[in-house]
Parts: structure tokens; C-alpha cells; sequence
């Protein structure tokens, strides 16, 4: 159970295209290790996409990404996982089961026991499962879900779902956490609590977070630094501050209006 | 809770000392229709956890069921004859047999399993779709060690030698009540179901079953967790054949006699059927609908004579024979089942499970008791002399 310490993210000249269409064009940043950095643009400007590759599910056409000294371009999104590298998803993707059946899929990268030591409940598997459900039972607890540990994830209301979602990827003990819009769709409290537990996870685990987000509240709140995409291509890049003050976020933002 | 937990072991309980006890008052056909849900019953666990957990559709699991049961025959088979009804067969001590025709269903899935890695439910299930013709074309053919369309004499099970048949002992009687190959069958089929149910829940609850469960949902979802997807995909399908051979081994014993007309698609759309039946993801429904769709035809040939519609097997009578009835209704089962209960006999019993009640009296109505004797007539027709 060797937690993975966060490494550099490096992505260099990344490009995606779907039939004609460039999603991404030559995008590049850099997310220190321990840092929170966020991702903001407009809708379809390729922050989803470029999620999309960081976690392998998506192959670039050109460029590259680099963790820790590997690249994860061309790799399966299983490996990419192995690397210690965990997502969200934007709209909620939870499988049929408890709670605590969805946190423990987080710590697959983590456990071993195959099918025939499981379906014998060899002494191993055993051992390993009840080591880890308590793990995972840490990590609800932390996100303040430990009353719905054993529920069906099916019953809980969306805002419950969504921490139920990045429990189970704080459960594969991930050096870089990929938040994908993790307050969308929530009432401000949600907000707020949410705002805070990102910033718990980073204070306790000191881990990287890349966030897409577009409540910018949240993202000038948490955010070290921030990298703005438009049309697939970076606009911006910097600390929070010098980012508000970008006249080609305004642009990007706001459309014709000149910067007040 | 406990009490509820309590309540619940002592009903299994009770369960399996009545499947225990039945070869003691069961009469033959009844204890080969046992056989045969038996049988189902891995089967239907096996295509359970391939489409109920992880959301692949197969068409072909008769033909992993064929394999089952002529690797047992020909495994446990000596070579006899000469000519074109010469027979081959390794004459291998059936145990061994039994084992190696599990392991060669398993192999046969296995040797599938790319195709299974590669293609998600639908498609997989019209790909499965040509096994079953190929297993029908191979059955016919290959005559030394299928038989050919007559099939072939099954060697009885033997465990260091007592004889799962009528001989060997011979005449053996437990409290006065004659042991023949039918009674000590049974009890092997109990261990081969009870192994089947304890491992099939084990993986589902275990971290295969949970991997599976997760790329049947979404498979970017269960990949960017960690899950190799197409190696998990060719696992369960594996895995599943492995259940399907040790039903197909176990039919073949119970029939006593393997034929190629038992194992058509009509045989992969019961399996379909009882999983849909019991609900799809549940270990326990499908074991249920296994028993309630293998048994149908038997208890309507039973009951012929007796109930409007059905014509008894071999007359010239107008009606349906028990075998097109029973297709009848369990599609029906499945329509309804679909439409009103989409959980399956699972989601009933999840449904009507007793809560832990403040007041510890069950308000469970008492078991209506069935004599063996008298049936009560069938509303409508009397039945004809």
C-alpha cells in the first residue's frame, strides 16, 4: 500500500483532432508536484479532451505528456492508472453496488487477489479485501461519506454521488488527482464544502491536483496556478492574479468587450 | 439485523436438508429432472456472471456445455467398436475425467476469448452465435468420439471405486431405501452446485466481480481505474465456460447418454432466459430460474393429462407438447418479468424480504401443503379419459 508521492506533469505540444476538427492544438503546461493547477475555458474549448488524454483514453495526434519521467502518450488508460494518476468524470460514472463496492474498485491498482484465489476465498484475498475495506472506509470517512459506506450508491442524492466519485479515485492513494468539474451541478453549500475538501485533500496528502472547473470562484480560490484553453489552444498561463487580468481571458470570456 | 440474519441461515438451512432428504422419498424421473436443474444450474451461474455481471452476451454457451459433456464422455470413455461405429476415448478414471472436461470447456473459451476481449455484448453474442452451429456440425460428424446423431453411452461417475451407478455396490440401501446411480448422482450434483454457488459469490463480491460489475457499466470508467479491460472481458468469458463444461459434464451423467440435439441454440436461449428470470448480477437468482425453467417441462409432462392445452408426449391429442408449453410460458415469464420486475426473481425476493419488525411474530403465511397424491384438478376441462 505504498502511496505514490506526486510528481511533475509535463505536457508538451499536445494535439488531438476528430475528423477535421482540432479539439487541442499544441497545448503545453506544467503541473508541479503538490500544486493544485487548474484548467478553465469556455464551453468546448478542449478541457474535457485534454482530460481525456492525460488519463489515456484519448490518443494525441502529436505531442507529449510526461509523469514522473514516463510518457504516458500511447499508453493504455489501465497503465496510466497504475502510474498513480486518478479522475473524476464529469457527469458521474459510479457502478451499480454500495458505496463501499465503488471505493474498493479505486484501490483495484492497488490489490492483487485474481480470480481463482477470490473465488476460493484463499486466506490471501481474504486478508487483502478486509485490509483495504478498511482503507477505503478511512477515505469515506475523510470525505465525510461513512454514513453511506454500505448504501447503494443508486439512492444517494447527486451532490453525496459526487464525492462518492472522487472517494473512489483518492482510493487508488493517486500522486496526481484529476478533478473534472467537481462542483457542477451542486447548490452553493455543496460548493462551498466541496471547495473545502479539495483543499483538505491537498493540506493532508499533498498530492497534485489538476482541476476543470468553471465555477472561478472556486478556481481563484484553490488554484496555484492556471492555465486557460480557447478553440483548443492555450490562451494564458500564470498564477490566478495575472490570469484575471489576461486581456485575452476577458476576450475569451467576455467576447467583444474591451477589459473594463 | 441478527435475528433477521439468524432467520434467514435457518430457512438455507432447512433448504438444503430438504434437498438432502429428497432422494430418500423422490422417485426416479423426479430425481433425474433434479439432475438436469442441476445441471442448469451451473450453466445459468456461469452465464450469470459473463452477461449479468459483466455485461457480455453469449448465444454460445450450449456449445460450452457440449464441450463439457462429450470431454467427459470421451475422456472417461474406452475406445470400442471397429468400422464406421467405431468409438475413441481415453478411458481416463472419471474423476480425472470430470476435471479435464471443466478444464477443456475453460480451454475452449479461452481459445474464444480474444474474440470476447475484442467485442462488447450485443456483437459478442452474434459472434457466440456461430459456435453453436459449428458444435452442431462437429457432434454429427465427428462420429469416433461424439457417436454421431445417436450420441454416445456416458461411463458412470466413480470416486475410488464406488460406482455413481447401479452397480458397484449393487443393491446398496440407505435406511431401507435402494441407492441406485440416480440417488448417489444426486449428492454429486449437490457438491458441484454448492462448489458453483460458493465460488461464483465469492467472485462476484471479490475484486474480479467488482472490475467486471465495473466495465459492464462503463468501460472508460473501469479502465482509468485500473482494470485491463479486454484481459477482464476474456476472464469472465473464461470463467463462465468453466461453469458452462461442469454442467454440461453434469448433464451428460444424468442423461447417461450424450446426444447433439440436446446442446442447439434452443438449449443457449434457456440460459438466457433463466438468467433474465432470476435477474441479471444475481448468483441466486439465477440458480432459482434454473431450477423453475428446467423443470417446467417435466412437472407439465407430468400434469398432461390434466391441464387444458397441453397434449401428454406421444399422443395424437390437440395441444401443445410440455416441451413447446414450457417455452411458452417462461417467455411469457420473461416478458413480464421485463416489463414489471426488471430485477428478476432477485429484486422480488429483495423486494418482500422480511424487515427486522419490532414485533419478532412472522407474518409469513403457513406453507400450503402439497400431497403426492392427489393433485387438485386444473380449473376448466376435466380431463379426458
Amino acid at each position: 500500500m505504498t502511496a505514490p508521492t506526486a510528481a511533475r506533469l509535463e505536457v508538451r505540444g499536445v494535439t488531438v483532432r476528430f475528423a477535421g476538427l482540432t479539439a487541442l492544438d499544441d497545448v503545453s503546461f506544467t503541473v508541479e508536484p503538490g500544486t493544485v493547477h487548474a484548467l478553465i475555458g469556455p464551453n468546448g474549448a478542449g478541457k474535457s479532451t485534454c482530460f481525456n488524454v492525460l488519463s489515456g483514453v484519448y490518443r494525441a495526434a502529436a505531442g507529449s505528456v510526461v509523469y514522473g519521467g514516463r510518457e504516458l502518450t500511447g499508453m493504455a488508460p489501465h497503465a496510466v492508472a497504475g502510474l498513480g494518476i486518478a479522475r473524476t468524470f464529469q457527469n458521474i460514472v459510479l457502478t451499480a453496488g454500495t458505496v463501499a463496492d465503488n471505493l474498493m474498485l479505486g484501490r483495484h491498482r492497488l490489490t492483487r487477489a485474481g480470480f481463482a484465489a477470490t473465488a476460493l476465498r484463499l486466506p490471501g484475498a481474504v486478508r487483502e479485501q478486509r485490509r483495504h475495506r478498511a482503507r477505503a472506509a478511512e477515505i469515506a470517512e475523510f470525505l465525510g461519506l461513512e454514513s453511506h459506506f454500505d448504501q447503494p450508491v443508486g439512492a444517494l442524492p447527486y451532490g453525496v454521488r459526487k464525492r462518492v466519485e472522487l472517494a473512489r479515485a483518492l482510493c487508488a492513494e493517486p500522486g496526481l488527482l484529476l478533478l473534472d468539474e467537481p462542483v457542477a451541478g451542486m447548490n452553493p453549500a455543496e460548493r462551498l464544502d466541496m471547495a473545502d475538501t479539495v483543499a483538505a485533500i491537498r493540506a493532508a496528502l499533498g498530492i497534485s491536483i489538476l482541476l476543470v472547473e468553471h465555477d472561478m470562484g472556486m478556481v481563484m480560490r484553490l488554484a496555484d496556478t492556471v492555465t486557460v484553453l480557447d478553440f483548443g489552444r492555450r490562451i494564458a498561463d500564470g498564477t490566478p492574479e495575472t490570469v484575471r487580468q489576461d486581456p485575452a481571458v476577458l476576450h475569451a470570456y467576455l467576447g467583444q468587450q474591451e477589459a473594463a | 439485523m441478527s435475528e433477521l440474519l439468524t432467520g434467514r441461515r435457518a430457512a438455507a438451512g432447512a433448504g438444503v436438508l430438504v434437498l438432502l432428504a429428497l432422494p430418500f422419498y423422490a422417485d426416479g424421473f423426479w430425481l433425474q429432472s433434479g439432475l438436469f436443474a442441476m445441471a442448469a444450474v451451473l450453466g445459468a451461474i456461469g452465464l450469470g456472471l459473463l452477461t449479468g455481471t459483466a455485461g457480455q452476451l453469449s448465444l454460445g454457451h450450449s456449445f460450452f456445455l457440449a464441450v463439457g459433456a462429450y470431454g467427459y464422455v470421451w475422456f472417461s470413455g474406452g475406445a470400442s467398436g471397429n468400422g464406421p461405429s467405431r468409438l475413441t476415448g481415453l478411458g481416463l478414471p472419471p474423476l480425472l475425467a470430470l476435471v479435464l472436461a471443466i478444464a477443456l470447456a475453460g480451454a475452449a473459451g479461452a481459445v474464444f476469448s480474444p474474440i470476447a476481449g475484442r467485442l462488447r455484448g450485443m456483437y459478442l453474442g452474434v459472434a457466440t452465435l456461430a459456435l453453436v452451429f459449428l458444435g452442431q456440425h462437429v457432434m454429427l460428424n465427428s462420429r469416433s468420439v461424439t457417436g454421431g446423431f445417436n450420441g454416445r453411452p456416458v461411463e458412470p461417475m466413480s470416486l475410488f471405486g464406488f460406482s455413481f451407478s447401479d452397480a458397484s455396490p449393487r443393491g446398496l440401501a440407505v435406511l431401507g431405501v435402494p441407492f441406485g446411480g440416480l440417488e448417489r448422482l444426486w449428492y454429486l450434483g449437490l457438491a458441484l452446485v454448492a462448489i458453483g454457488l460458493f465460488t461464483a459469490r465469492n467472485l462476484q463480491q471479490g475484486r474480479p466481480g467488482r472490475a467486471l460489475a465495473a466495465l459492464r457499466d462503463s468501460g472508460t470508467a473501469a479502465a482509468v481505474m485500473g482494470v485491463p479491460v479486454a484481459r477482464y472481458r476474456c476472464a469472465a468469458f473464461t470463467v463462465s465456460c468453466l461453469y458452462a463444461g461442469a454442467g454440461g459434464a453434469l448433464t451428460a451423467l444424468a442423461f447417461t447418454r450424450v446426444v447433439p440435439d440436446h446442446f442447439g441454440l434452443a438449449l443457449s436461449i434457456d440460459f438466457l432466459a433463466m438468467i433474465v428470470i432470476g435477474g441479471l448480477g444475481s448468483v441466486g437468482g439465477a440458480a432459482a430460474a434454473a431450477v423453475l425453467v428446467s423443470l417446467l417441462p417435466q412437472v407439465l409432462t407430468v400434469y398432461a393429462e390434466r391441464l387444458p392445452l397441453i397434449a401428454p408426449a406421444g399422443s395424437d391429442a390437440f395441444g401443445a407438447t410440455p416441451g413447446e408449453a414450457a417455452r411458452c410460458l417462461y417467455g411469457a415469464a420473461v416478458v413480464l418479468i421485463l416489463t414489471l420486475a426488471p430485477d428478476g426473481l432477485a429484486g422480488l425476493a429483495r423486494r418482500y424480504r422480511p424487515r427486522p419488525a419490532p414485533a419478532a411474530a412472522s407474518t409469513a403465511p403457513a406453507p400450503v401443503p402439497v400431497s403426492r397424491t392427489a393433485t387438485r384438478p386444473s380449473p376448466g376441462k376435466e380431463p379426458t379419459p
